[in-house]
């Protein structure tokens, strides 16, 4: 199994309370590991600190064969990698041009954004909402909008903040599915999630965040056919 | 009673048959103010999108500054531009006093910390969901910006409109800096008291009907748009 990123000596203290005090954490690749831990424990604060879009007071990256200060890594973090809210958003616009917006970013002409998008929509069985405005869909659609507007980008890895929060039994299996399908196209995935029965058979590794601090999750927060990584050292 | 019935009508009559005095006069106040709303706003958003999601030193301070700014009375920000740009002035020698640049300087002067104000509150309400979720998909800091700005569009036209309604009705900038001169630097609410002080009400009413229905033009559209923006939400 090899590591996709290590992150080390990870400190983040906001409003003088230490929020994040990790001192190793490994993120294999093309697997998906999941997060547990109450509110407040850090996990969301930790995902954006992972994916570029918050300072840590100190963190240093091992990413592809190079050691980096977070500031340093932080372009190449936010390219990579892509994060998604408890509550994605969406912009205000069509579900079609929701996707096609990092298409564009990457520069690519609208024709071929467009075949794309549709494309990524069937997809994630969802093309009947292609000229849909995306402000009107349902918790669960917005949820797999957004999940294929990552996909189409490729990224290197995939951070989820509680996918099926608030979500209905159906809207839960629908995007479970969906993320068993990114899985098993290889890429990378990153899930902190309370419910750990609808998300554990996608996991293959398990951590717990405790009031900042990684820890190896217990047993009764996994299955027994899975690994769980060692924070404070490199992955087993 | 009968004086102002007739003033009234003389008023409209002037109004619709267009004229020239009248409807120059009308022109040159909506140009100095669409000037100096256009050169003030683009500064205006990024400034408040900077106080509103960066933290940096004097953030508050900037923030306070820009909201006492906002109620400094136009005839102050006159006297003080007056003394900047006369002759005696620091900035004298630029020959700007009495012309129609002085004037959307002053009117610049006069909407910019309502701008900023008003657009700081809108971005502060923003959600900053936009903004991460742009960046992580790759957009940079201004395309992210951008992608910000028309979220938060129906907020930010309503502190625009805000801001035009404050310029092109005020008098003591534009009576101190443009000086009222006929065919040059007269606008409406400076002909308005011009007109009154000479007892020819007939053109004063009619240039008070302008201000009177764009003011209710500008608030019937400032209650569309954030009724528009509430919608959303």
């Amino acid at each position: 199994m090899t590591d996709l990123i290590d992150l080390n000596n990870i400190h983040l203290t906001l409003a003088d309370k230490a929020v994040l005090n990790i001192k190793s954490i490994s993120i294999p690749a093309h697997q998906c590991t999941l997060i547990t831990g109450r509110n407040g424990s850090g996990k969301t604060t930790l995902f954006k600190v992972i994916s570029g879009l918050l300072k840590p007071n100190r963190a240093t990256i091992e990413y592809q064969g190079l050691t980096l200060p977070w500031k340093k890594a932080k372009p190449i973090l936010q390219k990579d990698f892509i994060y998604l809210h408890q509550n994605p958003y969406l912009f205000d616009d069509t579900v079609l041009n929701n996707i096609a917006y990092g298409l564009y970013r990457a520069g690519e002409s609208k024709a071929v954004a467009h075949q794309k998008v549709m494309q990524a929509l069937d997809w994630a069985n969802l093309s009947h909402l292609a000229h849909r405005s995306a402000k009107q869909l349902s918790g669960g659609e917005k949820q797999r909008v957004a999940l294929t507007r990552a996909r189409i980008l490729s990224p290197r890895l995939l951070l989820l903040d509680e996918p099926t929060a608030s979500m209905d039994t159906d809207a839960k299996q629908q995007t479970s599915e969906l993320l068993q399908r990114l899985k098993s196209e290889g890429v990378s995935i990153l899930i902190c999630s309370h419910e750990t029965h609808t998300i554990d058979h996608i996991a293959d590794h398990f951590l717990h965040l405790e009031n900042g601090e990684l820890t190896p999750a217990s047993s009764s927060k996994r299955t027994s056919n899975v690994t769980v990584l060692n924070p404070s050292k490199k992955s087993i | 009673m009968n004086d102002l019935s007739q003033a009234s009508l003389n008023a409209f009559q002037l109004l619709i048959s267009g004229n020239t005095d009248i409807w120059e006069i009308i022109s040159l106040s909506f140009s100095v103010s669409f000037s100096a709303i256009l050169i003030a706003t683009p500064f205006a958003l990024i400034i408040a999108f900077c106080l509103a999601f960066f933290q940096f030193k004097l953030r508050r301070a900037c923030i306070a500054l820009f909201n006492t700014f906002m109620s400094v009375p136009a005839v102050i920000i006159g006297l003080t531009l007056y003394l900047l740009l006369s002759r005696s002035g620091p900035l004298g020698d630029l020959r700007l006093l009495f012309t129609h640049k002085a004037m959307i300087i002053g009117q610049i002067l006069l909407c910019f910390p309502l701008l900023v104000a008003m657009a700081h509150a809108t971005f502060q309400a923003a959600d900053r969901r936009a903004w991460e979720t742009a960046i992580t998909l790759g957009a940079k800091p201004w395309r992210a910006f951008f992608t910000l700005v028309y979220e938060v569009r129906f907020g930010l036209i309503a502190a625009i409109v805000a801001g035009f309604g404050r310029v092109i009705a005020e008098i003591g900038c534009s009576m101190m800096v443009g000086g009222n001169i006929l065919h040059s630097t007269r606008n409406i609410p400076t002909a308005i008291a011009l007109e009154t002080s000479k007892g020819e009400f007939a053109q004063g009413i009619a240039l008070g009907i302008v201000l009177l229905v764009l003011s209710l033009s500008l608030n019937a559209g400032v209650s569309v748009f954030q009724g528009k923006g509430e919608l959303q939400q």
